[in-house]
């Protein structure tokens, strides 16, 4: 990172104030760290800068903070952490709206609802097992080729690739009152999987070769940590960064469980 | 589904289902007809039929004491509240508060409304629980040291005893009457929303709504039914904290008995009932009816 020198503007100092923690297990920490900042800049450029001059405001060396990235064009979901108190991606996450003036400060800390690997990374192994326990595929492998699938209508597919675009960030499930951190891998089966896994099953549930698999998806949905342990508030779709609509798909999951259990407490098994 | 899991594991979808359905039916039915049935001593005024009481407060009164006797008088009614009200509540409550307890509060970080509804729908469910033990213990199983007077509800004498029940002796305000009654406004105010709430998160959980415009829709209507039970409601309580009087209510109850059952059977009642503090007549009246007590002492300058 340069100075901000060939930017045209005054570079401006944001003061980063960053929740700490060297591993699994070990106590948090704050630490604040001055950063110019350049116009344009994001979250993501301030930790690169950082990680360049690992100083804190008190002229303390330190480490440079770890965090996760990889697009850096907010479709990987990797880099969500909490910002200012809300969750957010910070590749996407830019200076100026969040501090425009000189001094300003801004908060970053891990997701609180997964464990922490170091810093602001977070391991977020527990989204990817509720996806497995939904299913959330199409089951094609076979030893022979299948042909073609079938064909979707446009108005299906407009109701789908909303709900595809998912990236399984857990901004909805860090925003949720009803999904609590669980560092215990063996309770996450019985544990709330959120709305993110709830919408991928209705993803694949109206896909029309996923859809041999709905019954099984509707078995893991019914029971405890599914569907059921929603609380309706509504927090997971107003902070989505893909505006994907996870109400709709958890009330079209809730249509499905109500026809699925009457269907399981009339016709057996 | 493998056997070592617990009754609760092995039957989640059944029972919170059923904990969803009963909040609608019998519980939220149940408060519709209730609400209905007590503002009627406010609404009542209207009612045409009224034809013992000489005021519209009293009109008020006797709509109100004429609902009553109806219910009163409907077979197996212990039963019925066994089976429809109370059982049901009780299964509500405990799975209500089993559940909440799995969820968190962050309505400091996220403030949107629905987040504050899912915080209040907690809230308001053990303040409705708390209250409906109260009004039950007191009013219906006759615990009567938790009424500000010592009263005890009798349907004989509907406004009255329950005028006496939430302010005070024959219908007086008292300190422990301000706080019943402040009780009683929180405890419906929180009920009613309970109810509304859990009317329009009932419907996404079975999937009757499903996009967000039939959410926001199905939103305005279940607001109108919060709306016009919370009116209901306070006005009930308006009814009986304000409008009825006391002395006009025993009157009007009294006459009612006379009709319904005969002369005889009103003695029996009034013999019953004669030591009880709050069937008498209140202090105000007591002292308007005593004879003149001759002009006041002149004041020597």
């Amino acid at each position: 990172m340069g100075n901000g020198a060939n930017s045209g503007g005054r570079t401006r100092n944001v003061v980063f104030r960053i929740k700490r923690c060297d591993g699994p297990g070990k106590p948090s920490r704050w630490e604040a760290f001055r950063v110019p900042v350049e116009p344009n800049a994001n979250v993501i450029s301030c930790l690169n800068w950082i990680a360049a001059h690992p100083v804190t405001m008190d002229g303390r060396p330190t480490t440079p903070v770890v965090w996760d990235s990889n697009c850096l064009e907010e479709v990987c979901g990797a880099c969500t952490m909490v910002i200012n108190g809300r969750v957010r991606q910070s590749c996407s996450c830019l200076i100026d709206e969040y501090a425009p003036n000189d001094g300003d400060t801004i908060t970053l800390e891990p997701m609180s609802k997964f464990p922490v690997v170091r810093d602001l990374w977070v391991d977020r192994q527990r989204l990817f097992e509720g996806l497995k326990k939904v299913k959330a595929w199409a089951p094609i492998d076979g030893t022979y080729s299948l042909g073609d699938g079938p064909r979707e209508s446009p108005a299906q597919q407009h109701v789908r690739y909303a709900l595809s675009t998912c990236m399984s960030c857990g901004c909805c499930l860090e925003a949720c009152p009803q999904y609590l951190k669980e560092e215990d891998a063996s309770k996450w089966d019985t544990a709330f999987v959120g709305a993110a896994i709830i919408s991928q099953a209705r993803l694949f549930n109206e896909h029309p070769t996923g859809a041999i698999l709905k019954d099984d998806r509707l078995d893991a949905l019914l029971g405890v940590g599914g569907i059921n342990d929603c609380g309706n508030a509504q927090n997971c779709v107003r902070v989505c960064p893909k505006d994907i609509p996870l109400t709709e798909s958890i009330a079209a999951i809730g249509r499905a469980a109500t026809i699925h259990g009457f269907k399981r407490f009339f016709r057996g098994a | 589904m493998t056997d070592g899991q617990g009754f609760l594991q092995r039957h989640y979808h059944l029972l919170r289902r059923l904990h969803s359905l009963a909040g609608v039916v019998p519980i939220g039915a149940f408060m519709i007809i209730h609400l209905t049935t007590n503002s009627s001593v406010v609404w009542g005024a209207l009612n045409g039929r009224a034809h013992i009481a000489e005021s519209a407060a009293g009109r008020g009164i006797e709509t109100f004491q004429h609902e009553v006797h109806f219910i009163n008088n409907l077979p197996l009614l212990l039963l019925t509240e066994i089976g429809v009200l109370w059982l049901p509540i009780a299964f509500h409550a405990i799975l209500g508060v089993a559940f909440a307890l799995t969820g968190s509060n962050n309505v400091s970080r996220y403030g949107y409304q629905g987040n504050k509804r899912y915080a209040l729908q907690r809230l308001t469910g053990y303040i409705g629980f708390l209250f409906i033990v109260y009004h039950v213990a007191t009013l219906r199983w006759g615990w009567s040291f938790l009424t500000p007077a010592g009263t005890t509800w009798s349907h004989y004498y509907a406004a009255s005893t329950l005028a006496a029940a939430l302010k005070g002796a024959a219908g007086q305000w008292s300190v422990a009457g301000v706080i019943v009654s402040i009780g009683y406004f929180i405890g419906v105010s929180a009920l009613v929303f309970h109810f509304a709430n859990g009317l329009w998160t009932a419907a996404i959980t079975w999937g009757l709504t499903i996009s967000q415009a039939a959410q926001r829709r199905w939103g305005y209507v279940c607001s109108c039914v919060g709306a016009v039970l919370m009116l209901a409601g306070w006005s009930a309580l308006a009814g009986f904290l304000f409008v009825a009087d006391y002395d006009e209510a025993v009157q009007i109850e009294e006459r009612m008995v006379e009709q319904m059952y005969g002369h005889e059977y009103l003695l029996e009642l009034k013999e019953k009932f004669a030591d009880r503090p709050e069937i008498g007549r209140s202090a105000v009246r007591q002292a308007a009816t005593r004879p003149y007590p001759g002009p006041a002492p002149l004041i020597e300058e």
